[in-house]
């Protein structure tokens, strides 16, 4: 399965994906909408960008209790109609992937099979292609990091 | 009239002597006038902090602006300056600084924010949106930026909030303490943290859920596109995300202009043993990045054995790295990171703290400082102990420490000796190159509006040592020969436009200038896509040319004439002895002459004449010329 994939190594937390990203939903720039957003550390100096990872057991899914999440083509899509902003997505997903926004759940939704955040990602840290589901948290990568770079506190 | 995009078109007033706020409204002309940042600074804190104010007194205003490409995916568009009267020289105080914080500032709704009066009890300062809270900073009173970052975060329980912090050397009246924005990114010169520490002010910290629109958003994310690839395609870029600026250090030492033990000497003989290849070769681990930044240039070092081993941080820049190494003869890399991190934890500005320590181990070595003076401490070049105990002295305000933390000039007037060994511009301590090897630099240093000081210049374009360049694009081919004297009026004066307006759009200097992206054409065509508002290339250098004359009219009227546009005398008089920058010095009348006839200044005064005031829209000031 195609998914977006992290690199955390390389993610230097420059934001970048958050303007891209609200810029093709919205026309307009704001960390609000973006479906993508990234966790910093400044005293540790590490990021990570938070997404959807097309999770083969989407919770966001299960939990939502009007039916307005579901997996077409490949990503997870919100409908908007049937949303009524409960929020029991955003408690659901292990992996911060979801946010609401005027009352309504967004999500990634891969810009139709390109997207954009990854083309535009200047060091990297984002690909998009046939990966396996992976389950680490930002904090297990800071942990990674930290350990293998010697940097703690 | 149409709506103008790009900026938010709102200043926020907070009073913190009865802790209220308000917005106000930022108008066309402002923005045409002005453009963004440092301009509306400029100009605000020419019309609200006349002379005779207190710089610590509750009349002084503490004031961030940022620009209309910032908040949007514009390349670099991170920064904001912060400006007041300075308590380090007494004129202009002007920081500029990235991050993450400007951009959350215009999601906040502001183009600008005003801290005024006092505030009756420690406090730091929380931007939410509309709403301002002043919330009780008595925990974080005296503690360094790390942890009063760490505590207001968690305080607000949000991860997303951008704060800018003073350490506990502002808040102990140190009077070059400095801001930080993500805890490292330093707007550290001229003493805005001191400023912020005087009006019982902690922190400002700011959250913002709202969005930056653009005015033409195809032709503006074409431009963006474009410049994106153009820095990829640079050949400075894998430098740059290699070395960030640490890379001028062996270039410096190369050409002979390398602050070496107080500039005594242009060459470090152990420049190698500290630069930014040994950096990135054997500490960096990551890149990290300003916001919205294509070329992320601050690394991540880590310190994994020896005396200093789990020392870990972001940066360092090469003022920094230079300040700490060849300035004062340190050829411990290890050591300069500590001390780096230390005054980053303290809130103090590099610069600074090794002007003075510099400038104290000369004097040292000559026999005109002793232990008695100093409490103890052995201020040999490169006593890399003794640095360390010095900036936690200097901190503290304590014994020797206390004499240096009024800057070298100050330092110079209470021992009643060493003036002539200090280096500094109207009291401010230099940056990191001498300019005996850089001419057009020495004449921006004495006459940058905040003191001495490359940023608001920075006419690297002599480095090219091509007289084709100067001949084209300034018509004097000596222009571009940095060793010349001549032409380097134009150059510089062209530099200062230049740079006022990448000040005032808030992108980064190091990219859209150094790297030649950001000419005053595709600003024009920049604020256009982005604001909607047209202007003309010879428009936007006219308003380059309006702030740095404004901002030269803020010194006038605290008494800055032409003898105030000086250089340390070694500059002047004595050649340097070895290196590819040997045997010259620095003309600097003659330099003079060419800059105020370029700018339409008065020679024998340095003021603007009334004539020049008029023309770039100033008429306002005519009355406070002398």
């Amino acid at each position: 399965m195609k998914r977006i994939t992290v690199k955390a190594e390389r993610c230097a937390g420059c934001r970048q994906c958050e303007m891209v990203c609200s810029f093709h939903h919205t026309k307009k720039f704001s960390p609000e909408t973006s479906r993508v957003t990234v966790i910093k550390d400044d005293r540790l100096g590490l990021d990570y960008p938070l997404m959807c990872r097309q999770c083969s057991e989407c919770l966001p899914l299960k939990a939502c209790p009007t039916q307005a999440i579901n997996r077409e083509g490949g990503s997870i899509t919100v409908d908007w109609q049937a949303c009524i902003g409960c929020g029991a997505c955003v408690e659901e997903c292990r992996h911060e992937a979801m946010k609401l926004h005027d009352g309504k759940a967004l999500i990634c939704d891969l810009c139709g099979g390109e997207p954009e955040c990854v083309a535009r990602c200047p060091t990297g840290a984002l690909s998009y292609a046939e990966a396996p589901e992976f389950s680490e948290t930002p904090w297990d990568a800071f942990n990674r990091m930290k350990e293998e770079w010697g940097i703690h506190g | 009239m149409a709506r103008i995009h790009g900026y938010t078109g709102k200043a926020l007033r907070v009073d913190l002597t009865d802790q209220a706020y308000e917005t106000e409204r930022i108008t066309e002309a402002e923005m045409r006038g002005y453009l963004g940042g440092r301009g509306f600074n400029a100009k605000r804190l020419y019309d609200e902090v006349g002379a005779g104010v207190d710089p610590l007194g509750p009349g002084n205003k503490l004031i961030f602006g940022t620009g209309p490409l910032v908040g949007t995916m514009f390349p670099t568009a991170s920064r904001f300056n912060v400006s007041a009267k300075s308590p380090h020289t007494g004129i202009l105080g002007d920081s500029n600084a990235g991050g993450h914080f400007a951009p959350e500032m215009k999601f906040a709704g502001y183009d600008q924010m005003i801290l005024e009066g006092r505030s009756p009890s420690p406090v730091y300062v929380y931007v939410k949106d509309d709403r301002v809270e002043f919330r009780d900073a008595s925990a974080i009173k005296g503690r360094t930026v790390f942890e009063a970052d760490g505590f207001i975060k968690s305080e607000l329980g949000d991860r997303r909030v951008q704060t800018v912090i003073c350490g506990p050397a502002a808040e102990k009246g140190v009077r070059y303490g400095g801001l930080f924005a993500n805890q490292v990114r330093a707007a550290s010169r001229t003493g805005m943290g001191t400023v912020m520490a005087s009006k019982n002010v902690k922190a400002l910290a700011v959250r913002g859920t709202g969005h930056v629109e653009v005015a033409e958003p195809e032709e503006f994310e074409r431009m963006v596109l474009e410049l994106e690839q153009e820095i990829r395609g640079h050949e400075q870029y894998p430098g740059r995300m290699l070395m960030g600026t640490t890379r001028i250090l062996m270039m410096a030492n190369d050409a002979g202009f390398l602050p070496t033990r107080n500039y005594t000497s242009g060459v470090y003989e152990d420049a190698g043993m500290v630069s930014g290849e040994r950096l990135a070769e054997e500490y960096n681990v990551k890149n990290r990045g300003c916001f919205a930044c294509t070329i992320p240039c601050s690394r991540v070092y880590s310190v994994r054995e020896g005396p200093h081993k789990g020392l870990h941080g972001e940066g360092p820049e090469y003022e920094a790295l230079g300040s700490f190494t060849s300035r004062i003869g340190n050829n411990d890399l290890e050591l300069a990171l500590k001390a780096i991190d230390l005054c980053n934890q303290l809130g103090l500005d590099i610069l600074t703290v090794a002007g003075c320590v510099g400038w104290a181990m000369e004097l040292y070595e000559a026999g005109e400082l002793t232990v008695k003076d100093t409490g103890g401490l052995e201020l040999t070049w490169g006593n890399g102990k003794a640095l360390l105990t010095l900036i936690r002295r200097i901190a503290d305000r304590e014994g020797f420490g206390d004499v240096l933390a009024d800057g070298s000039v100050e330092a110079a007037e209470r021992l009643g000796r060493g003036m002539e060994r200090t280096i500094q511009v109207k009291g401010m301590d230099l940056i990191m190159a001498d300019p005996r090897g850089l001419k057009g630099f020495g004449l921006g240093y004495a006459v940058a509006s905040r003191g001495g000081d490359h940023l608001r210049s920075e006419p690297f374009l002599e480095l090219s040592d091509d007289p084709e360049i100067g001949e084209r694009m300034f018509g004097i081919p000596e222009s571009t020969l940095r060793l010349a004297d001549r032409g380097k009026g134009r150059l510089v004066s062209y530099f200062e436009d230049w740079n006022a307006v990448i000040d005032s759009l808030e992108p980064c200097k190091n990219i859209m200038q150094n790297m030649m992206l950001l000419p005053f054409e595709r600003a024009a065509e920049a604020l256009e896509v982005a604001t909607g508002l047209r202007v003309t290339p010879e428009e936007m250098r006219e308003a380059g040319a309006r702030i740095v004359t404004l901002e030269r009219m803020y010194g006038v009227r605290e008494g800055v004439s032409r003898v105030d546009d000086s250089l340390p005398p070694r500059f002047r008089e004595s050649p340097l002895g070895e290196g590819a920058s040997g045997g010259t010095v620095v003309d600097l009348d003659l330099m003079l002459d060419e800059y105020y006839a370029e700018r339409g200044w008065d020679a024998a005064t340095g003021h603007p004449t009334p004539g020049t005031l008029q023309r770039l829209g100033l008429g306002f000031a005519v009355k406070d010329l002398p």
